[in-house]
């Protein structure tokens, strides 16, 4: 067993905090307060190169291949350097939930039209699963795609879209043989400006609210045989594919988040005093900070060793879902602390301490709720 | 083989299903098994027969009853020789 980074993953590393620092947003107050998307940070990212970090080299523009042990921690270190949870939480929803299905079951034609235009930053595309009457059920989804001339008409709704409101596409599952059941369903690149294709406007949320999250709705729309992801009925498969790289890579940001959220509770309860001392000395005040760092490496050691089992070629069912369920609660958890320790400074907007935790929330929900990976931890292990 | 990936799906299923499950019952279309239940096959598949199943051969021609599955691992492992 062997714990250490190489050397030039460590730089890497550091490479991204340094890049976050000094290009990105310096503060968020404004951009949360009117859930504004920044696409300057975004564009700053893609330059970096960090949106390459999913897909080969060839659609990038990396340098050379990295792994997924490197990829994983670049996230870890954006999560760390940016103050905003929202943009690396979008930019992995794009990463791994579009750009690696269509790099895995895309035409050659698929990945050259989209993916050079997806890791620029040029274009933005969101990931389109949930419907309104779909949400941990996901496979009983009733947007359909009715085979036509040269392509499919699709009628459904899809809801709480991550980037929706933006998007340039989206890639969308729909029913194309509902005899089947779950084998019958099919992937769309549903570009924007396709006739019956409309979005909503951006929807106010508890947090992340630098993210535009939306509808998505199709009245008997279009769409190009060309256009299908994959075979007709790899909806599944697709499903399936790239949901534990994405786990690893979302929570990757939440543990570089409570990494900087600890050095910032260690600093301030150094620094505050009361009766006489800082109050870091009272010992409820310390084991809470003694109770933030055992998350903090919790979370790291599942992290690690699902982004380990991944650059293996491994499964990672039940470590996925244990990653996802401990990662998201300890961000929870940790963010109420952090304000705790901050006391009253802590509650106040302008000081950047509380948005964690509206942020921290939203990781509980999204991608399986904490009951559903409590569910598949319970049914893997003999439930 | 057939045996074997029976028994383990029927391991896998014993609460949902009372009778033993034929080798052309749709295993996911008819409930038999849950997403979940599917993915624990494939990785038991891997395992079982030293194989790995790409995630573009996860469709319902290789996947959807035990007759279909046999036939497909057997194309692989003939390839793989
Ligand atoms: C910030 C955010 C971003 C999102 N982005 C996207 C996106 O980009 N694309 C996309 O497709 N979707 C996205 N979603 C949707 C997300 O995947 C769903 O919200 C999630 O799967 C839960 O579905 P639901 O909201 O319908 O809740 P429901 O399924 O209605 O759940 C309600 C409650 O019931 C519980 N519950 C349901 N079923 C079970 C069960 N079997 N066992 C135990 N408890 C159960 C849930 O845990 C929850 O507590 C996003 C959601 C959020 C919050």
């Amino acid at each position: 067993m062997d714990f250490s980074w190489t050397q030039k993953q460590i730089e890497f590393k550091k490479e991204v905090i340094d890049f976050a620092k000094t290009n990105l947003g310096t503060t968020y107050i404004e951009e949360d307060y009117n859930c504004k998307f920044s696409k300057k940070d975004w564009k700053a990212c893609a330059d970096f190169g960090l949106l390459g970090l999913s897909v080969p080299k060839k659609y990038s523009n990396q340098k050379e291949e990295v792994d997924v042990l490197s990829a994983i921690l670049a996230m870890e270190a954006l999560g760390y350097g940016c103050k905003d949870n929202g943009l690396p939480f979008a930019m992995n929803a794009q990463m791994w939930t579009v750009q690696t299905p269509i790099a895995h079951f895309g035409t050659e034609a698929q990945k050259d039209k989209f993916l050079p235009k997806l890791t620029s930053g040029e274009w933005i595309a969101s990931h389109a699963l949930t419907e309104p009457e779909a949400g941990s059920d996901v496979f009983s989804m009733q947007t359909t795609a009715t085979k036509t001339d040269g392509g499919y008409i699709l009628n459904g709704k899809k809801h709480l879209i991550t980037l929706g409101p933006i998007c340039d596409f989206a890639l969308v599952f729909a029913v194309t043989n509902p005899k089947v059941g779950k084998w019958g369903l099919s992937v769309f690149l549903v570009e924007k400006g396709t006739e019956g294709f409309t979005v909503s406007p951006n929807k106010a949320k508890m947090g992340l609210r630098t993210v535009p999250i939306g509808d998505l709705t199709f009245t008997d729309c279009f769409v190009k045989e060309e256009n299908r992801l994959g075979a007709e009925g790899a909806g599944w498969s697709i499903t399936n594919h790239s949901l534990e790289l994405d786990r690893c890579s979302v929570h990757a940001s939440q543990v570089g988040a409570m990494e900087r959220q600890l050095e910032q509770s260690i600093t301030y309860v150094k620094k505050r005093k009361q009766f006489g001392k800082s109050v870091g000395r009272f010992q409820s005040v310390s084991n809470r900070i003694a109770d933030m760092k055992l998350r903090l490496e919790t979370s790291k050691l599942l992290l690690y060793k699902v982004a380990w089992l991944k650059s293996q070629g491994k499964p990672a069912m039940l470590e996925g879902a244990m990653l996802k369920l401990q990662i998201s609660e300890n961000f929870v958890n940790s963010s109420i602390d952090a304000i705790r320790n901050h006391g009253g400074y802590g509650y106040l907007v302008e000081n950047e301490v509380e948005r964690d935790l509206r942020d921290a929330v939203g990781g509980v929900i999204y991608a399986g709720t904490s009951d559903i990976q409590r569910n598949i931890i319970s049914q893997i292990i003999g439930l | 083989m057939q045996e074997k990936i029976i028994k383990y799906i029927e391991e896998l299923s014993s609460e949902e299903i009372d009778e033993s499950i034929e080798a052309t019952e749709d295993l996911l279309g008819s409930g038999i098994l849950d997403s979940l239940g599917m993915m624990k096959l494939i990785a038991f598949l891997e395992e079982e027969f030293c194989c790995k199943v790409l995630p573009e051969e996860m469709v319902i021609e290789n996947f959807m009853t035990v007759l279909h599955i046999t036939d497909y691992l057997e194309t692989k492992l003939v390839e793989k020789q």
